[in-house]
């Protein structure tokens, strides 16, 4: 069973992220630019959110003359769910099933170290079940002679 | 070979849709309300665009005067790409990779019957990967011992 910072590792621990005063429309510019589904939100320094494209889709409704001028951090999720390098790829998957979210930052000891998203795990589990598969069909292979 | 409408029965969710004018506004609140990232944007039968929580993230700052007043037809998707329900569940997932895109309408004989999400595909795809290598396990199990 894999392990966070193995993936993190494979995958590199490059995590896009902005201070909680930047605007939305920022925000979105720095998301599309980066090809990125959310941003880790800090605020000086320290994690302070998440802004995701569910969070803009779901909550720019619920601000009355919402603009894009708008900080993120009226928009952002504020308590995020995060594991750490120790965590396992299926504590992620259901911290991510249960919760019903998408990414989870990579706290070790309080510092950002990286970000998992479900496609990374998803991604993962494939290949393990690929190399299963692959296992059990040369060991019938072998058997077969 | 598992088709389209095979995982369509499975899941059995309606398809919700927009018109060319919904606002933004109205579309983001239905989206909020079903729990789903996308719309078909529909006029009859006719599909014309599909308009999802990417496209809003995305497609917002090229709107200069942008409000959620403005109607959903500024910021969708079209043409759309779409799938029949015939097709296979390889040929979905195929589409969804080389164009980079997370839902895909199903019409059959011109109407439209569902959609289908990365996350049907995925879903689909793990139970395939389960059910083969419980298959390769039982037939390993059941061979006598080497030797």
């Amino acid at each position: 069973m894999k392990l966070v910072d193995e993936l993190i590792e494979d995958k590199g621990g490059w995590v896009c992220t902005a201070d909680c005063q930047i605007s939305v429309g920022n925000a979105l510019r720095l998301m599309a630019h980066a090809n990125i589904g959310a941003l880790v939100i800090l605020n000086a320094g320290y994690l302070a959110g998440i802004f995701s494209e569910r969070d803009y889709a779901r909550k720019a409704i619920s601000i009355p003359d919402f603009m894009l001028d708008t900080p993120v951090s009226e928009l952002m999720t504020r308590r995020v769910y995060y594991v750490t390098p120790a965590d396992s790829l299926d504590d992620c998957m259901s911290l991510l099933t249960n919760r019903n979210i998408r990414h989870l930052p990579v706290l070790d000891e309080g510092i950002l170290v990286g970000i998992i998203s479900v496609g990374d795990i998803v991604k993962q589990s494939l290949n393990d079940m690929e190399s299963r598969i692959k296992d059990l069909e040369e060991y019938l292979w072998i058997h077969m002679i | 070979m598992t088709t389209v409408n095979d995982v369509l029965i499975e899941k059995g969710t309606p398809v919700f849709t927009a018109t060319l004018q919904t606002s933004l506004k109205d579309a983001l609140q239905l989206m909020a309300e079903k729990g789903v990232g996308a719309l078909v944007v529909t006029s009859g039968d006719t599909i014309l665009g599909i308009f999802s929580e990417r496209d809003f993230a995305r497609k917002t700052l090229t709107q200069p005067n942008f409000s959620l007043e403005l109607p959903v037809e500024t910021l969708m998707t079209a043409p759309v790409i779409y799938l029949r329900a015939s097709q296979s569940m390889e040929e979905c997932m195929t589409i969804m990779t080389e164009k980079h895109i997370r839902h895909l309408p199903v019409v059959e004989e011109e109407k439209l019957i569902g959609l289908i999400s990365i996350r049907d595909v995925i879903d689909w795809l793990m139970a395939e990967k389960k059910l083969e290598i419980r298959e390769l396990e039982r037939f390993v199990e059941s061979r006598p011992e080497a030797d």
